[in-house]
């Protein structure tokens, strides 16, 4: 008899893997999500750069320093960083199908139960943010940090992530369903659009500005912006750290909570 | 030391409409080894059991031991000595059977050399070796029952609980089940079936429990429980239902269930015409009569009072309506 299970970070891994093969065998389903971030990176940049990039210099709309795609890339990862709710629906889909259970009944780490598929969801963000900055350095991004602002972007846009992955997993252990999952999704559109998304906030109009001043998301746009455009702005770029950090962190341990209650015994 | 034992099980799950008891007062032991089969319907209480036994319930009240193990108090060193295969135990569609054998063998801390090998073992033992590397979702209902016991097996258990293992099985594939199980058994591992099939629990169990309603109401040995009943069966068959029901009130300690009425005597072939007679006075036509040994049918009959054959239709909802507060 066998009856030495592996040591935590172990169990993590080989869940981690199991789930990555999961994606990685369905790519149908995760392919669009993958691509669609970097397919509205294409189309503001068609839209508005006319507008906003090079020929708005000298004017009030030149906020980008001439280069839009620095202004709105920030826009395609922050949206990139909500496929980490897709965690939420990884572990449902492992209660539904009564392969929770079957790790329930095996001495393995209810933790490590619950933090793979935020890992999954966090790899996922990673991979995708990658995609994003990759295609905006070919069509013309150019980080006023140099190229490693491109890794403090996306080391940003991994906490965003995390915090979204660790809502969905708590909204699904919750509602123990993949409806429940995947409103982490809906709460990221209107965090999204109450943000300074297409215009600095100090364009935006009285009371989007008011809304703005109190929507995380803002304050991770702005991080990331400062790094694109205007450089190692201490300021700026620690405060969209703490807020993707400090939302990672409360929606972990809401996470970690509610797994606590799932995972009871009844 | 017995390999399990459960002393005065309950467990009651708190609902909307009140207490749900789903265990009222279950007991037994099982020695290293055996076969025990719990056998009854849907919503007797054998997969609520099961689920204390194994870790996955809270006991409400009672003691249940693995081993000598406190399921309550020891449930991390019981789950080391257990293997478990549930009804409602799932398999990773989107993974081959392989990758599922070397997964599960990593969890349990093999090293991945050693996974490889139990691996391989495993595929033979269950006979899954040719679709080893097709994914799950391709097997039939059958072969998934093989890999999921095969996945119970991976740590080498010393104790096996399996819940339902062939329901909704063919005969084939039952019967390969059936072999498998009995090859366990050989290897020493003591082995805990529940089964609503009488004759699962008399090909397989070395000893049996009948639970009905949440309470044990028979144990022992197939032989001891037909034992019970005693001599022969006779059976009779009436044109209708009216017929048997009036047959009851003449035949006495008799049961009916439809058209049909059976009576546990002493030397069946020489009370038959005795009891022939008896039922022609009062015109009742009897269309057949037959007299045999007990079966286990018998036996659940004559504790239950009714039949586990159809009564498990019956027992679905109350079963479904107990997941629900699971």
């Amino acid at each position: 008899m066998n009856n030495q299970s592996a040591p935590f970070f172990l169990q993590l891994g080989i869940l981690t893997k199991r789930l990555l093969l999961r994606l990685a065998r369905r790519p149908l389903a995760e392919l669009p999500n993958v691509f669609i971030s970097a397919f509205f990176l294409l189309i503001y940049d068609g839209a508005l750069g006319g507008v906003f990039g090079g020929s708005a210099s000298g004017t009030p709309f030149d906020f980008a320093n001439g280069n839009f795609l620095n202004f709105i890339l920030p826009v395609s990862i922050v949206s990139a960083s909500v496929s980490g709710g897709a965690s939420g629906i990884y572990l449902v889909e492992d209660i539904e199908s009564g392969v929770f259970k079957r790790y329930q009944g095996m001495p393995i780490s209810k933790w490590a139960i619950i933090l793979a598929p935020i890992a999954v969801g966090a790899i996922r963000v990673l991979l995708q943010a990658t995609l994003i900055m990759t295609l905006g350095n070919f069509i013309g991004a150019d980080p006023a940090t140099g190229n490693s602002g491109y890794f403090a972007v996306l080391a940003m846009a991994f906490f965003w992530g995390m915090g979204f992955a660790g809502y969905s997993v708590a909204a699904g252990v919750r509602s123990g369903s993949s409806q429940g999952a995947q409103a982490a999704t809906f709460l990221f559109f209107p965090a999204l659009f109450l943000a300074p998304t297409f215009t600095p906030r100090y364009a935006l109009k009285g009371w989007l500005e008011s809304a703005a001043a109190y929507n995380p998301t803002t304050y991770v746009l702005e991080g990331m912006r400062a790094i694109m455009i205007e450089g190692w702005v201490l300021d700026d770029i620690l405060k969209g750290f703490l807020v993707a950090g400090g939302f990672a962190f409360i929606t972990l341990t809401f996470a970690v909570f509610s797994a606590r209650t799932a995972t009871e015994k009844s | 030391m017995f390999a399990v034992e459960a002393k005065n099980l309950k467990k009651t799950f708190k609902s909307k409409d009140g207490d749900v008891e789903a265990v009222k007062d279950v007991s037994f032991h099982v020695n290293e080894g055996e076969i025990f089969s719990i056998l009854g319907p849907n919503g007797a209480g054998k997969s609520t059991t099961i689920l204390m036994l194994t870790t996955l319930l809270r006991v409400t009240s009672g003691k249940g031991s693995i081993l000598g193990l406190d399921v309550e108090k020891e449930d991390k060193k019981v789950r080391e000595k257990i293997g478990i295969a549930l009804q409602d135990t799932g398999l990773d569609n989107l993974l081959t059977g392989r990758e599922l054998f070397f997964t599960t063998a990593r969890l349990w801390g093999f090293t991945k050399q050693d996974a490889e090998t139990r691996t391989s073992e495993l595929l033979e033992l269950v006979g899954l070796n040719e679709a080893a590397d097709r994914r799950v979702k391709t097997y039939s209902g059958g072969m998934k029952r093989r890999l999921d016991l095969g996945l119970s097996l991976v740590h080498k258990p010393e104790v096996l609980f399996l819940d339902e293992p062939t329901t909704g099985l063919d005969p084939g594939s039952r019967r390969v089940l059936w072999d498998e199980i009995k090859r366990l058994r050989e290897d020493g591992v003591t082995i805990i079936l529940t089964t609503q099939y009488l004759e699962e629990a008399d090909e397989l169990a070395d000893r049996i429990s009948i639970i009905d309603n949440g309470l044990v109401v028979a144990e022992g040995t197939p032989d001891e429980l037909k034992a019970q009943i005693g001599g022969d069966v006779i059976t009779f068959i009436f044109n209708n239902y009216e017929d048997s029901k009036t047959a009851k009130d003449l035949i006495l300690n008799s049961e009916i269930e439809g058209n049909e009425l059976r009576v546990a005597v002493e030397n069946g072939a020489e009370k038959i015409p005795d009891l022939l007679r008896k039922l022609s006075e009062k015109n009742l036509e009897v269309t057949s009569v037959s007299a045999s040994k007990p079966s286990l049918d018998d036996v659940f009959l004559q504790v239950t009072g009714y039949r586990l054959e159809g009564a498990s239709d019956q027992e679905v909802d109350s079963e479904k309506e107990l997941s629900e507060y699971e």
